[in-house]
């Protein structure tokens, strides 16, 4: 018995001596790499899907972004619209557009770039049954709602019937290197909406293998894939040889990813990063004291309101609105509850946006007196009853709703009360289905930059997001009139008229736009940070 | 023998099934309380119908019982109003999942369409490096205080092992944790790191502030002691107790009055009748490291199943977490069998049949 006891423990040694050796000799080769001083090493989450149709949350679209490019790009600083893989983009009515493509631009395994590559890959993203993430961006191209099917008795358990169609009827090729795009109603800002990760093309090979092709992308950008997607742990991408345009800076980028932000800056602490496109809030002003001048700083594009449900008989007069919005101090409570991590919003339309204004809320600065008197004019808000504040539960909502409620009892005497317990989902539900009894907390983050993308989703009559059913025939009248003017610049003038309409009518409160803060390490000569489209690690330079 | 591990392997199907109801029956109520997943994963951007619904669908989230609240999910109205038994009921969710687990083997998908079972293939061999670590580190570790405390009671080394103990273990793990990569791994780390006699293995590799693909031994060590730490004072003070129990036993004085070496009293006669609690507390935490690996996991980075868990419970991926931890009560009921048998090897006195 003792003999085989203690063989037992011998070999669970031995065992375990063998395999902290392995680790150690595979360790070796690796350092090698690291220090030549070309690979970036960035902190990335994992990503939801790597495909263009599929990616559409933060992670996925910054490794997108290094696989594959589209037909147009934003310029870093300025957010204007450049030509990548397009040669043109015209439309004389801002309904039919017209695409030409550069030649000689080919994916990873050969296959050409091509009109056929864009068309091929909006089609599968459209098509409903692919429940592709970024269908939700054609929904512009004429012929949509054929490709799209439900559920005819809407509860399940049967599948819902085949769309109509296969294909989008607004797509068509001319020739190998000219498409057009039919959309359901003019919009001019088209040209700025196909820079998103949704609109780039997609190989053939990928499409007949969507799931290998997710593993394993086959990109057409300045990148391609070195190995598979090591799914939560790296993705790795090296400077591929079959792309044509402006090369990428470091020969390599390592994808480090993370499950938990606070792990991703203790590896950055660590110096096993180089690029952290996000700071955890709660070590916001250490970083900043810390990094110093390797934190870069700069108002972002998150926008965050509270909706008012005019639904409700209490909110439907606009002067208790303007009188709630007056008696918040936005920047009281950024600084006390968030570090002064946000800029307090005066607008509707992210500061970083062409067309953004400061003054279009003239209801946003506090001033109780008018508060009060707005207030008295409307006749009041109805005695015995509480204000109901809502937000999603467990995302750090209740401590500055609470402040916005405090404010507003200090303000106007109205007695307020936080209902702090839903769920995201259950929230999201109760928003789709008009379900709120007061002022509800929602975000929203642009598609494109486009002012727009601000405007129409928010507050057009009907409009998906529309969460507050404000209606204004002059609103959608005005957006109308920018959707099918000549140009983007063209088409300001009618968007801002449209966003003063709102900035007096309020069907939200705005409340404040989010600042961007990313820290990079020494080993980083140059970062580049795209107004639009984030850190542009192609751009990133190394020492 | 062999009779006894058939009755106990026929015990683990009525607690496997009944683990399973309750799992369902806990992940069906969140989303009959708390809404469909699917609709969380689009945020503020309301989709269309026909892609929600499409989504809900692929994602087996479309069983209208999931939108009855309080409803278990066990019959459903049978389509063509014939079911089961002359019933117009036919069976519901809970025997399609248990259909599809035991008999295809196929635990679902998570939100992001990927299979579960691939999922918890790429989780497990770092779970299982980070358990390995931690129960060889709170054995040997543990053990050997313990026997050194218990031999020499109330000598200062016994006094220090009693100090540090109720110290680690009035710690809890995540407190702990968090201190540890940031003391250890970042700023202890980073004085290595600035050494360059230091080799990298150590510096970068085992004093780390997580997991590291470049290092995927070393970089698990520290946090496989921390998740070890807490059982490694239990083993401690359990080895430590046992071992002054079992000191002053008849058989000892015999084993001594015969003349047997002292090596041969303490390490054969005395050590081996006093690891008799310890194996059963260690066997049985293999399932409680399992619970502590969900919170180590998430502090160091490490991609194994107890982080894959933590977030498939926060976003409400019911499959992941029927499917996980149907497996993670499997590994514990084999582990606890396991327990049972070794003890017939350590006493004896111990037999099955």
């Amino acid at each position: 018995m003792r003999g085989k006891f203690l063989k037992v423990a011998v070999a669970a040694t031995a065992t375990a001596m063998l395999a902290t050796a392995c680790g150690g000799s595979s360790d070796n080769d690796n350092d090698d790499a690291g220090s030549t001083g070309g690979t970036l090493r960035v902190y990335n989450a994992e990503p939801a899907f790597l495909t263009p149709s599929g990616g559409d949350d933060e992670p996925s679209l910054y490794v997108i972004r290094s696989l594959f490019r589209g037909l147009v790009k934003y310029n870093a600083q300025t957010s204007a619209v450049e030509m990548d893989l397009a040669e043109s983009v015209e439309s004389d009515d801002q309904k039919l557009w017209t695409i030409k493509i550069k030649s000689g631009y080919t994916f990873d395994n050969g296959e050409p770039v091509n009109a056929d590559a864009f068309i091929r890959s909006w089609n599968f993203a459209a098509y409903s049954p692919n429940t592709q993430n970024n269908g939700y961006f054609m929904k512009r191209i004429a012929g949509i709602k054929d490709v799209q099917s439900t559920d005819p008795d809407g509860d399940g358990p049967q599948k819902a019937p085949e769309p109509k169609a296969k294909e989008l009827s607004g797509l068509k090729k001319v020739d190998d290197l000219t498409f057009t795009v039919e959309l359901e109603a003019p919009f001019s800002g088209f040209p700025t909406t196909i820079g998103y990760p949704g609109f780039f093309p997609m190989a053939e090979a990928c499409i007949a293998d969507i799931a290998a092709c997710n593993e394993k992308p086959i990109g057409n950008g300045p990148y391609k894939m070195d190995g598979s997607w090591q799914h939560n742990v790296a993705i790795n991408v090296v400077r591929s040889d079959t792309w044509k345009g402006e090369p990428g800076k470091p020969d390599r980028i390592e994808y480090k990813i993370f499950a938990d932000v606070d792990a991703g800056y203790a590896a950055f602490q660590a110096g096993e990063l180089d690029v952290m496109y996000t700071v955890p809030p709660a070590r916001y002003k250490e970083a900043k004291a810390t990094y110093g001048d390797r934190m870069y700083e700069q108002p972002g594009d998150s926008f965050t309101y509270v909706g008012m449900p005019l639904y409700q008989d209490n909110f439907k007069d606009k002067r208790i609105r303007q009188a709630l919005s007056l008696s918040i101090d936005r920047q009281s409570i950024i600084d006390a509850v968030f570090d002064g991590r946000f800029t307090p919003a005066t607008g509707f339309v992210a500061p970083t946006f062409e067309g953004a204004r400061t003054d279009v809320c003239k209801y946003c600065t506090k001033d109780v007196e008018k508060a009060k008197q707005l207030l008295a004019e409307a006749g009041g808000w109805p005695a015995g009853e509480k204000l109901v504040l809502w937000a999603n539960a467990g995302a750090g909502h209740e401590g500055w709703l609470q402040a916005v409620g405090d404010q507003i009892k200090d303000a106007l005497g109205i007695d307020y009360e936080l209902k702090v317990n839903l769920q995201f989902a259950e929230y999201l539900e109760t928003a789709d289905q008009k379900k709120f009894t007061g002022g509800f907390r929602l975000g929203w983050g642009p598609d494109y930059p486009f002012m727009e993308t601000f405007l129409y989703p928010l507050y057009g009559t009907g409009s998906g997001s529309n969460n507050s059913t404000y209606s204004n025939p002059a609103f959608d009248a005005a957006m109308k009139e920018g959707d099918s003017a000549d140009s983007i610049q063209a088409a300001i003038p009618s968007y801002q008229k449209a966003e003063d309409l709102i900035g007096e009518d309020l069907p939200v409160i705005p409340m404040w736009f989010n600042k961007v803060g990313a820290i990079y390490s020494e080993n980083v000569d140059q970062f580049v940070w795209n107004a639009v489209s984030d850190a542009d690690y192609a751009a990133t330079s190394l020492k | 023998m062999g009779r006894y591990v058939i009755r106990r392997l026929l015990q683990f199907i009525p607690t496997v099934l009944g683990t399973m109801f309750l799992l369902h029956y806990i992940t069906s109520l969140a989303i009959q309380f708390s809404g469909n997943p699917v609709r969380a994963m689009f945020g503020d951007r309301t989709p269309s119908p026909a892609q929600l619904q499409a989504l809900t669908e692929r994602l087996g989230y479309g069983d209208p019982c999931l939108s009855r609240k309080g409803d278990p999910c066990l019959w459903r109205v049978a389509a063509d109003g014939n079911g089961w038994l002359g019933t117009s009921l036919e069976p519901g969710l809970f025997f399609d999942r248990l259909g599809n687990i035991f008999f295809r083997f196929d635990f679902g998908i998570n939100l992001r369409q990927r299979e579960v079972t691939d999922l918890v293939a790429d989780a497990i061999p770092f779970t299982l490096k980070l358990l390995v670590i931690a129960i060889i580190f709170e054995a040997v570790v543990g053990i050997a205080a313990g026997v050194l405390a218990g031999l020499r009671g109330g000598s200062f080394l016994d006094y220090m092992v009693k100090i540090s103990t109720v110290f680690i273990i009035s710690v809890p793990i995540f407190v702990l944790g968090v201190v540890v990569r940031e003391f250890v791994g970042v700023k202890f780390g980073n004085v290595l790191r600035g050494q360059d006699w230091v080799p990298d293995l150590i510096s970068a590799g085992i004093f780390t502030p997580g997991f590291k693909a470049d290092y995927p031994f070393a970089s698990l060590i520290i946090p496989g002691m921390v998740l070890g730490a807490v059982s490694l004072a239990t083993t401690a003070r359990l080895t430590r107790t046992s071992i002054m129990e079992n000191i002053r036993a008849d058989y000892v004085r015999t084993a001594k009055a015969k003349g047997l070496t002292n090596k041969r009293v303490i390490g054969v006669h005395t050590l081996r009748n006093s690891l008799i609690p310890v194996i059963t507390f260690l066997g049985v935490d293999i399932g409680a490291a399992m619970a502590g690996a969900v919170v180590t996991e998430t502090i160091f980075n490490v991609p194994g199943i107890g982080r894959l868990v933590t977030f498939s419970a926060r976003s409400g991926e019911s499959s992941v977490v029927v499917g996980v931890v149907t497996m993670l009560v499997l590994v514990v009921l084999i582990a606890n069998l396991l327990v049972d048998l070794l003890y017939a090897v350590l006493d004896p006195r111990i037999r099955y049949e």
